[in-house]
């Protein structure tokens, strides 16, 4: 089962089209990487997964409803890029506006895990540090109990300890939950060790699309790194070499 | 294996809307700083109209006590009657509210003129300062990507945000309007035979409140439309206070055919005179310009335009004067309509806010 399906699809803003022709799956189950220099079309995909935006041509499908649709708002969970939550509410008033603009709510779950993260209830949203408010935002995510939860760039904004500590949970709540995640970035460095399956977008197309593994054992066990950064050179006529790792 | 036993999320019910008492419980806690805000603002104007209206009530029962006369007698402009001492001294002491010293009405006075016209700004303010940043600020800040991604959705959202605090407001403006209707009700009954002046026509009936409400809805679609809850706040102001400057200065008088007569005009204190004009005997149509000109003419040049003598001259010779008007029986209709388009416009708005959302790449 495909926990994201795009068929054809695209978004255009004026004259210049930010996604062109996308057809992708995403299975479930997994943690996903959408990589991609910026501009590449990424957070216009993720918008358009999300409900956030339409399309301009073609579909979207998440967890096997169309983007933006009730049924697909109750079962995924999105934290936007630097992870916007209301500052000026403390921890626990954030908490209860995610339970009252959900259906399905695991408050229980949501207070355990800020206790283990040592985030203070009291707080204002607005004092904690950026990793505790990305960790706070994927507890809010989480406590809405998703089928896929989608993260856009959750890693630009972090230090490179609070990016490790941020993607384990993710990795938690997949095995944990058996939830499917799909997280943009632009970051190659590190991805083997985060991503099972990658989407390799270039200036608004899937350059690449499959299982880390198996896109490391075409490319004749070359570093996954090697695979997308070549690939991405590939994709930019007359700059074949400039591209920087 | 009950039922019960099957974790939710592999059965897919139908995706069930959030209920609506809890979208409102988001509102109160994001909104309720700015409805204290609102409430301090109000209360301390209803606090000034309480305790000054309760001085002018006694005062106005003083007067009507000891039995003095009314002021049915006084025409604006006019001196008082000729009254006892102790009467002179208590019509002074209410006439004193109107901030005149000369005991003559007609002049500007802070209780009589001066307040109501500063009231009028208040549903201008109320709603600019409570109505841009309802929506504006979870565009300007981004955390529109949290709200609108949310089971709850973005319209519902909008909804459960727009028309609360919409009610709430309209609500409170009708409040502060009833107890400015009672502050206000003395110098209605001493100076006038009955029905209301237009010049508090804006604070009165439905028309605060309707201007309160237009207002809100007004700052609401400004802050979605330019994503900014500080020129949406400006914009508003500018465009609520010409419409309401242009609306009582045009358009108020036009809701109903102004009625005409003949003679020496409207004779209720509150009818509201739109025009004045003479025929000549032919029967064309003379400005009363003109018939002062031919007057003074006829006196053989430079004399004072004393009404009575114009007016005696003009029927002597046949000329015709004329008085159109709203008479101040028609004061509901009046309101009425003002405070009908003020609705539908305010429901437009609420609607193209709502549609605007819902279009709108976030």
């Amino acid at each position: 089962m495909n926990v994201i399906e795009a068929d054809g699809l695209g978004k255009r803003y004026g004259r210049k089209w930010a996604l062109r022709d996308c057809t992708l799956s995403v299975s479930a189950g997994c943690v996903t990487g959408l990589v991609g220099p910026n501009g590449a079309g990424k957070t216009t995909l993720i918008s358009l997964a999300v409900g956030l935006i339409r399309p301009t041509a073609g579909t979207v499908r998440v967890a096997g409803e169309p983007a933006g649709s009730r049924a697909a708002r109750e079962l995924v969970a999105f934290v936007a890029q630097d992870a916007p939550l209301y500052q000026h509410l403390s921890v626990r008033d954030m908490l209860h506006v995610g339970r009252n603009l959900n259906v399905r709510w695991d408050h229980d779950r949501a207070v355990s895990r800020l206790n283990d993260l040592d985030i203070p209830l009291k707080a204002r949203v607005g004092t904690l540090s950026g990793g505790q408010r990305a960790q706070l935002a994927l507890t809010v995510a989480l406590a809405r109990r998703p089928e896929l939860l989608v993260l856009d760039e959750p890693l630009a904004a972090l230090d490179p300890l609070a990016r490790a500590d941020f993607m384990q949970s993710v990795r938690d709540a997949v095995a944990g939950d058996g939830i499917s995640a799909v997280f943009s970035t632009h970051v190659v460095a590190e991805l083997g060790q985060v991503a099972e399956h990658l989407i390799v977008l270039g200036r608004g197309e899937v350059l690449l699309s499959g299982p880390a593994d198996y896109l490391t054992a075409t490319a004749g066990g070359a570093p996954l790194e090697q695979v997308i950064l070549s690939r991405l050179r590939e994709s930019v006529p007359g700059r074949t070499r400039e591209v920087a790792a | 294996m009950t039922a019960a036993a099957i974790p939710a999320r592999r059965e897919r019910p139908a995706a069930r809307a959030v209920p609506w008492t809890r979208l409102a419980w988001v509102t109160w806690r994001q909104h309720r700083a700015a409805l204290a805000g609102a409430a301090a603002f109000l209360g301390a104007i209803a606090v000034y109209l309480a305790i000054t209206g309760h001085e002018i009530h006694q005062a106005y029962d003083a007067l009507v006590a000891a039995g003095c006369p009314q002021a049915d007698a006084i025409q604006p402009g006019s001196l008082l009657p000729v009254a006892s001492a102790a009467c002179q001294s208590l019509t002074q002491g209410f006439l004193s509210f109107y901030g005149t010293t000369s005991g003559s009405l007609g002049t500007s006075g802070i209780n009589a003129q001066t307040v109501p016209f500063m009231l009028l700004a208040v549903p201008v303010l109320l709603g600019a300062f409570a109505g841009a940043p309802v929506l504006a600020r979870e565009l300007e800040l981004g955390t529109f990507r949290f709200a609108w991604t949310q089971s709850a959705g973005r319209l519902r959202l909008a909804a459960a945000r727009l028309i609360p605090l919409a009610v709430l407001l309209t609500a409170a403006a009708y409040g502060l309007s009833a107890l400015f209707s009672w502050y206000f009700t003395p110098f209605l009954r001493f100076g006038n035979t009955g029905g209301y002046p237009m010049q508090v026509f804006g604070n009165l009936g439905t028309d605060f409140a309707a201007w309160t409400l237009f207002s809100f809805t007004l700052a609401a679609f400004l802050g979605v439309l330019l994503r900014r809850a500080v020129a949406a706040t400006a914009v508003s102001l500018a465009v609520t206070t010409v419409l309401d400057t242009v609306t009582m200065m045009a358009l108020r008088q036009q809701y109903a055919t102004p009625a005409t007569i003949t003679g020496a005009g409207p004779t209720g204190v509150s009818d509201w005179v739109l025009g004045n004009w003479f025929t000549n005997p032919g029967g064309a149509q003379v400005s009363a310009g003109t018939v002062d000109h031919l007057f003074a003419q006829s006196q053989g040049g430079h004399v004072g335009l004393f009404p009575p003598a114009v007016a005696a001259w003009a029927a002597q010779n046949h000329y015709t004067d004329w008085w159109s008007y709203q008479p101040a029986a028609r004061w509901w209709q009046l309101q009425l309509t003002e405070g009908a388009w003020l609705l539908v416009a305010s429901l437009l708005l609420i609607t193209a806010t709502i549609l605007l959302i819902r279009r709108r790449p976030a």
